[in-house]
């Protein structure tokens, strides 16, 4: 009892919350600082800020704590922190080609424009799970620390000349090439607040990349996936133009002199997905290009994404992706309604069960007569 | 600059009452405004992520902290019992940021925020009865393309629900859809009816309460204002039937006239869903 009908409902919530409060806060090891969870987790803290969409590394950690690593748990605790609070002002709009790199790569051809530069990758690092002591490790750290500090070891992650770090794009040379189907537009729409207004179908493409951005991660890549071993059949064959993670400034107006002013930067990552067209209806003789972009440092979604971007473009509204796109990948919406399973039911479900045996009643009626 | 910031902050922090801001719930002030204008047409809203997960009433607890004000009075109901667990967070969470006085008494209520049920009590017109609603969509079923949906509300064109409604009446005998049966309000829209059971369903039409639905993750508000009415779909020769078990009353009140859910076992037996009112009636009893 104390689940739904009995009495004293509120005990056994309360009861639970102190449970999962006490284990938490007092479990039998040593406390994590919100300093350690970015420092250590840097990757499930990108990711949870990119699916909060909220820049905020320290409030990100204390939210990964508090969900006890249950990242889906961490990205609601942002976002409805979030709702509580009012807009005060709205960025402007930044050039992606302002992008900082530190770490930027391009599949299409072996020298590029620009550098190849792996960065901070272990895509070419044998996953071997590290069986050393604690000491060891420990040991390893300290000296690592001693090392940076002498500067005997370059652990700077950006490259030196402007020409490096702000490389010209690859959609540039294709253009050049005259390679690109030019899908640029003369006017300047607003983009799409999907905060703000529900995106529906038939979408802007702002709106789509937008709900792609704060998608949950595994969705997007499963959506994508779906076309290689599943049903769906969007994505022809891919290549990837770029894949960029580096440092955007963001800018503002300032309230009182209206002047623009830097208020720091976020990292991003940055894909463009080169799409061989090969629709009857298409220019067979050119490529396209989908676009990812998502706060912080998250391939698989930023790949996923330009994949899916160029997808739904050529799909065109014949199928139901967009849809799919727009309302299926948010991992709040989908875990949140999953897990209201467990919710009581047994209002719905009386009425179900009254309905089999009225069911029943009138065949039995039927077979009398 | 952060000066600034910091005194906008100060001001809302001063401001704030029941959690969401200020903004936000104009913003949703304006989307009921159109539902009740349009009833049973579903607006669409920015639906704000809530403390409590979606597909766990965001949607009705976001219609709530709009609409309430200092000296509303909140009854919060799950399965008909404002004990169950969920009701109990609902219930906690708007009167932690609300400071409002709360009740389960329906009749000294002013807003009553529900999932599943309508309280057994009349409401009268002083009562805003809050909908959670799961599948704001009632076509869904006959329909999944978006596109399509919108086009059929929009020219009011229901004849797949119909089809659907006509092919369950041939093969099973009766038509078997159970709870959130679909309606039409005002003779213009069909809606979901959140899943409330059928038993709930009369008491819709022509109430002289105001009636929210909230569909928090799905981002749709829509409306039964009062005196409006509300019809199910069914045909002309086949009667709207509520749920009914024969000779089934409640164990505890006695009531055969209330909505019954049943406690299994080897002795099976009945009790009322609305456990307030049950509560109330085994006293008038005695």
């Amino acid at each position: 009892m104390g689940y739904s009908a009995a009495r004293g409902g509120i005990d056994a919530i309360e009861a639970a919350e102190k449970l999962v409060r006490h284990k938490r806060l007092n479990a039998d090891c040593e406390w994590v600082s919100p300093e350690q969870i970015v420092g250590r987790f840097r990757l499930a803290v990108d990711r949870v800020m990119g699916e909060a969409g909220i820049w905020d590394e320290q409030l990100t950690a204390v939210a990964i704590r508090q969900a006890e690593g249950d990242l889906i748990e961490a990205v609601h605790l942002l976002r409805s922190y979030k709702s509580t609070l009012p807009r005060f002002a709205y960025s402007q709009a930044t050039d992606a080609d302002e992008l900082q790199i530190i770490r930027r790569i391009v599949p299409a051809f072996r020298n590029p424009p620009g550098p190849q530069m792996l960065g901070r990758t272990s895509d070419y690092t044998g996953r071997l799970l590290e069986l050393t002591t604690e000491q060891a490790g420990q040991e390893e750290s300290m000296l690592l620390a001693s090392l940076a500090l002498t500067q005997e070891l370059d652990t700077s992650e950006s490259p030196a000349s402007i020409e490096e770090t702000q490389p010209r794009r690859l959609l540039e040379t294709l253009r050049e090439m005259d390679l690109l189907v030019d899908r640029r537009r003369s006017d300047d729409p607003e983009p799409f607040d999907i905060t703000r207004t529900p995106a529906r179908p038939p979408a802007s493409r702002s709106a789509r990349l937008s709900s792609m951005a704060r998608a949950e991660t595994g969705a997007l890549v499963n959506q994508w996936y779906r076309n290689i071993l599943g049903p769906d059949g969007y994505v022809h064959e891919v290549t990837l133009g770029e894949v960029r993670h580096g440092y955007l400034p963001l800018r503002i107006n300032h309230p009182l002199t209206g002047n623009a002013i830097s208020i720091g930067n976020i990292r991003a990552t940055e894909v463009e997905a080169i799409e061989d067209l090969n629709g009857i209806d298409e220019q067979r003789d050119r490529f396209d290009i989908g676009y990812g972009l998502c706060l912080g440092h998250n391939e698989k979604k930023a790949i996923a994404m330009a994949n899916l971007d160029i997808a739904c473009h050529r799909d065109n509204g014949r199928s139901q992706l967009e849809q799919s796109l727009l309302l299926t990948t948010d991992g709040l919406d989908s875990s949140g309604f999953l897990e209201h399973l467990k919710l009581p039911h047994y209002v719905t479900f009386r009425s179900m069960v009254e309905r089999k045996l009225a069911v029943r009643d009138s065949k039995n009626r039927e077979r009398a007569t | 600059m952060t000066d600034l910031l910091n005194e906008l902050g100060a001001e809302h922090d001063q401001k704030q009452f029941g959690i969401l801001d200020e903004y936000s719930k104009r913003e949703i002030r304006r989307a009921i405004l159109t539902a009740v204008a349009v009833p049973g047409y579903q607006v669409p809203f920015g639906s704000r992520e809530m403390p409590v997960a979606r597909g766990w009433g965001s949607g009705g607890l976001q219609l709530t902290l709009a609409v309430i004000s200092p000296s509303d009075v909140i009854k919060v109901i799950d399965q008909g019992d404002d004990q169950g667990v969920n009701a109990v967070n609902l219930r906690r969470l708007i009167v932690q940021s609300t400071k409002v006085h709360e009740t389960t008494t329906a009749s000294e209520a002013s807003i009553v925020q529900s999932r599943h049920r309508i309280p057994e009590d009349g409401l009268d017109e002083q009562h805003i009865l809050i909908l959670q609603v799961p599948v704001p969509e009632p076509l869904r079923g006959v329909e999944r393309d978006m596109r399509e949906l919108a086009r059929m509300h929009a020219e009011a064109d229901y004849s797949k629900m119909w089809v659907s409604l006509y092919e369950d009446k041939v093969r099973n005998g009766v038509i078997t859809q159970t709870t959130g049966y679909p309606c039409l309000v005002n003779d213009r829209y069909v809606i979901a009816t959140t899943p409330i059971p059928r038993w709930d369903i009369p008491r819709l039409d022509q109430s002289p309460f105001l009636t929210l639905f909230g569909a928090g993750r799905e981002k749709r508000i829509y409306a039964v204002p009062p005196y409006t009415p509300v019809t199910p779909l069914t045909f002309e020769d086949v009667p709207f039937e509520v749920e009914y078990t024969p000779g089934a009353n409640c164990s505890q009140c006695g009531s055969s006239k209330s909505f019954l859910v049943e406690i299994p076992g080897p002795a099976s037996r009945w009790v009322c869903s609305d456990t307030d009112w049950c509560e109330r009636n085994s006293g008038k009893a005695q």
